[in-house]
């Protein structure tokens, strides 16, 4: 009993600090670096916004830290991207109703039949949208629907903003369409190590082959390493991608398979998948990423 | 602090007394490593519940988890009891093979979904208070804290039922066998709440703390005491505060909760290591040391007992003769003055009646073993203590 009592005082000086923000500002809570840029974009200074995950993160293998915790007991509206991208994460945020906060799912305001399914089952779907702009820009549109609801008062900033970054999308989706378009057809394959890039091969047109499957836990087969390097060197693929979320180990074996069979590939880069780039830099924003990578891609692919 | 802060401390000194009841067993029975293969093991039946419901949250996945978790220990057991093999190398050979049916499962048929272990079962401590149990519309608190709380109820309730049956069978497997019970049927039911400890701690906090709090308490634990009451005590004192501490850690540095606490045990398990009054390595060092000074100090009263001119007994010559270096001879003439062995006249040395009677007595201790002589110097003396 003595115990009890000595580690309940003990807690009880410790308990220093309860640190809400009382600024009468929303509290906006985010989760992968692409969320956290779109919400900062719309709500600018009207709102306060924490994001959960940094540059780098692989969303699928987040911990969280105990600062989490104040963050998410404070926070009026979480924004994730859902389908399971967060792994557990989004199970917490779904079992978090009745506790007077909106969690918005961005991934699953779009309409299921635009998502790209999984080949065995079919509720599950790919969560990484994202590469779509036109995705992008529905999940602006939500956020700044939800972000007007719960704050009519900043309503007009917020669809202020929206346009202003539409206009800034549109202008992206220009420049990628731009760059895309010197690629002839044939040449656009893009091999990278894990499937996060269908969306954008979707919508632009380039074959994607993911050399393991969606889940990180599996790693690739040596089968599929054969086989993706027959591949490689029968459409003459010049070079393939590491992305800055996934270790590059794998990738760099199949460079070395494709070289035991008397070809070549070249790394072309690394590409922003699952995490953009550090927060301040170029490539930190969500426009940034994007231009980056199409760069990337492209000039590593097309023949000088 | 917030609720939500009161609440995962709450939460884990939980599951840290969950599991250092379980724990303690394991390690005595150097069964420890049984959680983390568990912690692997589960995943085929993570996967076939996946292909049953194709759903990744439906409860039966956890409930099939916990079964593969009891197959695995069956299995351990098993192949342990052929007796070609020792624990840690069954428990060694059943988990990589379960789990790399999982692997393969998801491989062959599933290559697309995002199923593993992570996404499905292993919960985190930092976000246990916002999944909650609602009952009839109210709020009675964060799910975990009744499904670990659950737990412990029972695990509490087997041991005091058991706790005489657990003893004997984990210290004397014959003596069990001939009192008539099992030692089978305690080891089953041992290795069963074990694996539905760790299964359901798993869901509330995430794997390596729940190892961490199966192993480190209990090993600590151990190094302070051989009594099995007191060991139960103190592995859950250390998980409690370990859990407590490493919480308060976490908060400071803004860290993972899960990694903080691992840390603290780590550390809890280290200063054990280092300062325990009996095994810890500063002990382990001082007696060594103290022995060498007590044998020094024999060899100079022997010394003394067998010569009786006076040069041989002058403070100087003990140097030059007995060969010591200074600092040496003075420790144990110091030794042997405090305790009344001998007097220094003139820096000429001569025994004392206790200084005689000591020697005699542990010379004849060395020649005949016989303990009944020395009884009343084990106190004073490391070098009569085994």
């Amino acid at each position: 009993m003595r115990k009890i009592i000595f580690l309940l005082s003990f807690i009880a000086t410790l308990s220093c600090k309860n640190e809400a923000k009382t600024n009468g500002k929303l509290n906006v809570v985010t989760t992968t670096t692409m969320i956290t840029d779109l919400v900062k974009n719309i709500g600018g200074d009207a709102i306060n916004i924490e994001g959960l995950m940094g540059s780098g993160v692989d969303p699928h293998l987040y911990k969280a830290s105990e600062g989490d915790v104040t963050k998410l007991v404070n926070a009026d509206v979480i924004f994730y991207n859902g389908l399971h991208l967060e792994g557990k994460l989004v199970d917490v945020f779904e079992k978090m109703e009745g506790q007077n906060k909106t969690q918005v799912a961005l991934a699953e305001t779009i309409d299921k039949g635009q998502l790209i399914g999984s080949e065995y089952f079919a509720s599950n779907y790919d969560p990484h949208v994202w590469f779509n702009v036109d995705f992008f820009k529905l999940f602006a549109r939500k956020v700044t629907q939800v972000l007007s609801e719960k704050d009519p008062e900043n309503a007009k900033t917020y669809i202020q903003n929206e346009e202003k970054y539409f206009e800034e999308l549109d202008a992206l989706k220009k420049d990628i369409q731009g760059v895309v378009d010197v690629l002839p057809k044939e040449e656009r394959i893009l091999i990278t190590a894990h499937d996060a890039f269908n969306y954008f091969g979707e919508a632009y047109d380039f074959k994607v082959v993911g050399l393991q499957g969606l889940s990180t836990a599996t790693e690739a087969g040596v089968q599929d390493v054969q086989k993706l390097a027959t591949f490689i060197i029968e459409h003459n693929v010049k070079a393939i991608f590491v992305e800055s979320s996934v270790p590059k180990r794998t990738i760099e074996a199949l460079q070395q398979a494709v070289k035991s069979k008397d070809h070549d590939v070249k790394i072309g880069g690394t590409l922003y998948s699952d995490a953009l780039g550090d927060a301040g830099t170029i490539e930190g924003t969500y426009v940034g990423m994007y231009r980056y990578n199409i760069k990337t891609i492209v000039s590593a692919l097309i023949n000088e | 602090m917030s609720n939500a802060q009161l609440e995962i401390q709450v939460i884990a000194s939980l599951v840290a007394i969950a599991c250092a009841i379980p724990g303690t067993f394991l390690v005595l029975r150097k069964m420890a490593m049984i959680s983390d293969a568990i912690s692997h093991s589960i995943l085929p039946g993570i996967v076939i519940g996946f292909f049953i419901t194709h759903d990744l949250n439906s409860p039966l996945l956890i409930l099939l988890a916990a079964l593969t978790g009891i197959i695995t220990v069956v299995l351990v057991e098993y192949i342990q009891k052929t007796g070609l093999v020792k624990e840690d190398t069954a428990i060694g050979l059943v988990f990589p093979a379960l789990f790399s049916i999982g692997v393969i499962l998801i491989a062959k048929n599933a290559n697309d979904v995002h199923l593993d272990v992570d996404a499905v079962l292993l919960g985190e401590l930092a976000f246990a208070p916002f999944d909650r149990l609602i009952i009839g519309g109210t709020d009675v608190g964060p799910k975990s804290l009744w499904v670990v709380g659950t737990i412990l109820l029972v695990t509490v309730a087997l041991l005091f039922t058991f706790y005489k049956e657990l003893k004997v069978s984990t210290f004397d497997k014959g003596l069990a066998a001939s009192l008539g019970f099992s030692p089978a049927i305690i080891h089953y039911g041992l290795m069963s709440v074990s694996s539905v400890t760790t299964v359901g701690a798993f869901d509330a906090v995430g794997a390596i703390l729940v190892v961490a709090l199966m192993i480190a308490p209990a090993a600590s634990a151990y190094l302070i005491t051989k009594d099995l009451k007191k060991m139960l005590i103190l592995a859950i004192t250390f998980g409690v505060f370990s859990a407590i501490f490493g919480y308060w850690v976490a908060h400071w540095l803004d860290a993972s909760i899960s990694g903080s606490i691992t840390t603290i045990l780590g550390l809890v398990f280290l200063a054990v290591y280092l300062f325990a009054p009996e095994k810890g390595i500063i002990a382990v060092l001082y007696r060594e040391k103290q022995q060498r000074t007590e044998v020094s100090l024999l060899t100079f009263l022997l010394h003394l007992k067998n010569h009786d001119d006076l040069s041989e007994r002058h403070v100087k010559h003990l140097n030059e003769h007995i060969n010591w270096q200074k600092v040496r001879s003075k420790t144990v003439l110091d030794l042997a003055q405090k305790n009344n062995m001998i007097t220094i006249k003139n820096n000429i040395v001569s025994l004392t009646q206790k200084g005689d009677e000591f020697t005699s007595k542990a010379i004849d201790y060395i020649i005949t073993n016989e303990d009944a002589q020395i009884e009343d110097m084990k106190d004073d003396f490391f070098l009569f203590r085994g």
